[in-house]
């Protein structure tokens, strides 16, 4: 029963550094632009291929982590920058946004899925022997994935405490109209913000296939709600938040999964997005509504 | 005028001290707002009267909006109360305060712009009862004839205030002033008893401020309590029976404009 | 060849009316208490399994190897009224917790988790709604009563859904023109001047969505006594975003560009394929068309957020103080 536990626990771990990657991105970009944005998981799937081509073409899967994060950087930026922005131009709302970002996920989810017909491919990284670490038995691949997580996480951590950069952007996800008089360089901020969570999110693809072995159109849509969940939970903007809040929902739908099955994991993963978004405090407040404003 | 530290809570001004023992149609007592750890009202009372124009002015950041969102339950109270002729509503939402006889117009003017004036003054004058679905289903006829009766007072406030000519138009086919008035009226549907504020000079033209002043005064002597935050002094003078003077969410000063105006803590909060 | 055609169409018909219910309740929801009811096909699903499983008797019973709750043998047209409560009903409780005044992109994506969360649900094992595989052999209904042909009951089922639209379309237009439409459309407007004179829009706001999701479960009910069958794979997620496309290609809170966008979107649109010689692999215009409602969405959010034909504007309401112009 215990080794049951613990084992789902250390699953847990591992599935959080995933979708820990992934949320920092995501909590990256929300804090900053309050863009709700649900092609995220697209992009992933993008950065998943990305690396799924460069493996088919003799580039190691290791290697395919940077493809993908550059693949993520760049389609991020384009977007960001380009569509969005228009959008925001012409005084889209944020749920408009939203919805832009909806259109936008299902045209490049099923544009994937017209290049790839609809196939999975197998996407091999070639196995050590599994690590037994007392009662838990794990691959040295999944070790270093938790491990890559971790790192990511300290230098998101460092970048915005100790660089001016990382201090602007606080700055400007805490009060975007008081830093722009201030002087930060607003749209440089916004820029390197799109290109950081791009690439993280387009890692975060190729760390799925990576862990999951196979690749198809709906790879991002699959961990989507979890990364979301994770992001808001932790508070938007926050890496070690969302880092936390990762952590504690890889393990409880890795620990539900063990007892109760698969589909009741996921039930539970979308039960917690949904608490979260109703109970976070990000509501309007009445008549003396601090608007939320998007940062383009 | 008042030691630091003390509450000044205005008494009665002239108008009411008319009548005996007058109750305060609205009663504010240690009011505390805060945002985030901010308090952007520290501990504030008043009393305002029917009858009467208060005034609350001070400078920018004093928290006399916020206030004023307090009275209206647009923001919620840390701390204090604040009671409609006795009865206690801290916890009362913001629709419920409505219904209790409490309205407000907002700094950008708030007229339903789908709709044309008349139809901003049925929405009110039917409110929330006129509305409910139930009644308008199980009993058509008399819905029927409620809309009637709401059409001729709407019918009526037009007239008393003169602009008869703008039923019919949509809010973007009209001045900032014209729609500050629609606001108005639409308060007034309400057949209210506390009427409140905010900035309503904002956005008008110099020919329609007076027009309005004349408007608020008139309201005032049908012995609705006014409360008014403004900016433009002279507007104040002209147009309050008293004034409470605010600075970082407190008070520190009470009494005729002309008092006021005079003290130096006030002189200095604004100069300062 | 002629009775080929003529079934196409009289079916064609059938889901026509079908959708327009839905455009009508997402209007409602949408346009009029700009709920964003991203989870709506979740209503129509359930009135779908609560008309079948009235009609399909006891479970397990009669040698079927169905698994649900609540079998019953409702006559005609019981299991349409009992639809429309359920839809009502889950919209009653989806309402409660999720139409509270938050971020309306945050209300959104709940809604939209809500209509996952009920797949899942669905989808796994337990006696429910029979699961993946969900229920067929619902019975038409009145077919062994009415002396029709196929063809002929086809035209006559499609009266009937058409005789509903209509009807739901003059309820919701009666109740548009109501005060309490008007306190709608001021809720709609500016919501913080509504609550100040005393609307509580949080009740309206589930009145609204409570009858969006009666209408939805109609829809439901009409289309499961028509297809005779419902799974999972009715339902997914993506359906409702059809709906939405066709409100606002149509455009929004205006019956006549429901019907309009109706007609273009899940109708001419999604059906023209078939007229079209096979294009690429089998299933590549499926994924194509799904690309192209997806940037018809971003361009209608783009050029026109109102829609092909805009909302008309109100006329002044009838004089009736007697007052001299």
């Amino acid at each position: 029963m215990l080794s049951t536990l613990v084992s789902a626990i250390a699953f847990g771990v591992v599935l959080a550094s995933i979708i820990a990657i992934a949320a920092m991105g995501f909590t990256l970009q929300f804090g900053l632009t309050n863009v709700f944005n649900l092609s995220f998981g697209s992009v992933m799937t993008i950065g998943a291929f990305a690396g799924y081509l460069a493996e088919v073409n003799g580039i190691n899967a290791w290697y395919g982590l940077g493809v993908g994060g550059v693949a993520g950087a760049v389609v991020t930026l384009v977007l960001g920058r380009g569509l969005f922005r228009l959008y925001a131009r012409r005084g889209a709302k944020l749920f408009e946004m939203m919805m832009v970002t909806l259109g936008l996920g299902l045209a490049i989810n099923y544009g994937i899925q017209a290049i790839s017909r609809n196939n999975v491919y197998q996407f091999t990284v070639l196995q050590a022997a599994p690590l037994h670490l007392g009662p838990v038995t794990i691959t040295p691949t999944q070790a270093i994935l938790a491990g890559i997580g971790l790192a990511i996480f300290v230098s998101l951590e460092a970048l915005l405490r100790l660089s001016r950069i990382g201090k602007a952007l606080r700055a400007m996800a805490a009060e975007p109209a008081l830093a722009r008089s201030c002087g930060i360089r607003t749209g440089q901020v916004v820029i390197i913000t799109w290109v950081i969570s791009g690439f993280l999110c387009g890692m975060a693809g190729v760390v799925y296939i990576i862990n999951s072995q196979s690749v198809g159109y709906a790879t991002g849509e699959l961990f989507l709600p979890l990364v979301i969940a994770a992001a808001i939970l932790g508070g938007a903007g926050s890496p070690a938040g969302a880092a936390a809040a990762a952590l504690l929902m890889g393990i409880v739908t890795e620990v539900v999964s063990a007892y109760g099955g698969p589909q009741y994991s996921t039930v539970a993963g979308f039960g917690i997005l949904v608490l979260v978004l109703l109970c976070r405090p990000a509501s309007v407040l009445g008549g003396q509504a601090r608007e939320m404003r998007l940062t383009l | 005028m008042n030691e630091p530290g003390q509450e000044p809570i205005p008494g009665p001004g002239p108008a009411a001290a008319l009548r005996d023992a007058p109750v305060p149609a609205l009663s504010a007592r240690g009011v505390v707002v805060s945002y985030g750890g901010v308090r952007a009202v520290d501990g504030l009372s008043l009393d305002a009267f029917g009858g009467e124009a208060l005034g609350l002015i001070g400078p920018n950041g004093a928290g006399k909006s916020s206030f004023l969102a307090a009275l209206g339950g647009q923001a919620r109270i840390r701390e204090g109360s604040i009671s409609l002729a006795g009865e206690d509503v801290s916890r009362l939402p913001a629709y419920g305060r409505a219904r209790r006889g409490v309205v407000r117009t907002f700094q950008m003017t708030s007229e339903f712009s789908g709709m044309t004036t008349f139809e901003n003054l049925l929405t009110a004058g039917h409110g929330a009862q006129g509305a409910a679905l139930g009644a308008i289903v199980a009993h058509p006829r008399r819905s029927r004839q409620r809309d009637q009766a709401v059409a001729q007072r709407a019918w009526e406030v037009l007239k008393r205030f003169d602009l008869v000519g703008i039923a019919d138009s949509y809010g973007s086919e009209l001045s900032g002033g014209q729609r500050r008035l629609v606001e108005i009226m639409r308060c007034l549907m309400r057949s209210p008893k506390v009427l409140l504020l905010d900035e309503p000079m904002v956005g008008v033209a110099p020919h329609l401020v007076d027009k309005l002043m004349v408007d608020l005064k008139s309201i005032r002597d049908d012995g609705i309590a006014l409360i008014i935050v403004e900016h433009a002094l002279e507007v104040v003078s002209e147009l309050c029976d008293r004034v409470v003077v605010m600075a970082l969410g407190r008070s520190i000063a009470a009494g005729t404009y002309a008092e006021v105006v005079k003290d130096r803590e006030v002189q200095a909060a604004y100069l300062g | 060849m002629l009775s080929s055609w003529t079934f196409y169409i009289s079916t064609l018909v059938v889901y026509f009316g079908v959708d327009l219910l839905s455009g009508i309740s997402l209007n409602l929801q949408y346009g009029y208490a700009g709920v964003i009811n991203f989870g709506y096909i979740v209503f129509q699903a359930a009135g779908a399994y609560a008309a079948a499983v009235v009609t399909l008797g006891p479970s397990g019973g009669a040698g079927s190897f169905q698994k649900y709750i609540f079998g019953a043998n409702l006559p005609f047209p019981l299991p349409l009224l009992v639809a429309t409560a359920a839809g009502a009903i889950l919209a009653g409780f989806v309402g409660l917790f999720s139409l509270r005044r938050i971020r309306r992109d945050y209300q959104a994506a709940v809604l939209l988790i809500v209509s996952l969360i009920a797949i899942q649900v669905v989808q796994a094992d337990i006696p429910l709604f029979n699961g993946s595989n969900g229920l067929t052999g619902v019975p038409r209904p009145l077919v062994n009563v009415l002396p029709l042909s196929l063809q002929g009951y086809q035209w006559a089922y499609a009266g009937w859904v058409l005789l509903l639209c209509a009807l739901v379309y003059l309820l919701v237009r009666w109740l548009s023109r109501s005060p309490w439409g008007r306190a709608l459309r001021a809720m709609r407007d500016q919501e913080d001047a509504a609550v100040a004179i005393g609307l509580n829009v949080t009740a309206l706001r589930l009145q609204v969505f409570v009858i969006g999701g009666a209408i939805a479960g109609l829809s439901g009910g009409l289309l499961v006594e028509f297809i005779g069958a419902w799974s999972p794979d009715a339902w997914g997620y993506a359906e409702t975003f059809v709906i939405f496309t066709a409100i606002f290609v149509g455009g929004v809170r205006n019956y006549r560009g429901v019907l309009l966008g109706v007609l273009l979107v899940p109708i001419i649109f999604l059906q023209l394929p078939q007229f079209l010689p096979p294009i690429g692999y089998p299933g590549l215009v499926q994924s194509l068309e799904w690309v192209i409602i997806g940037v018809l969405w971003m361009l209608c959010l783009l050029l026109r957020p109102s829609g092909l034909l805009p909302e008309r504007r109100a006329k002044a309401l009838p004089d009736l103080s007697g007052r001299v112009a």
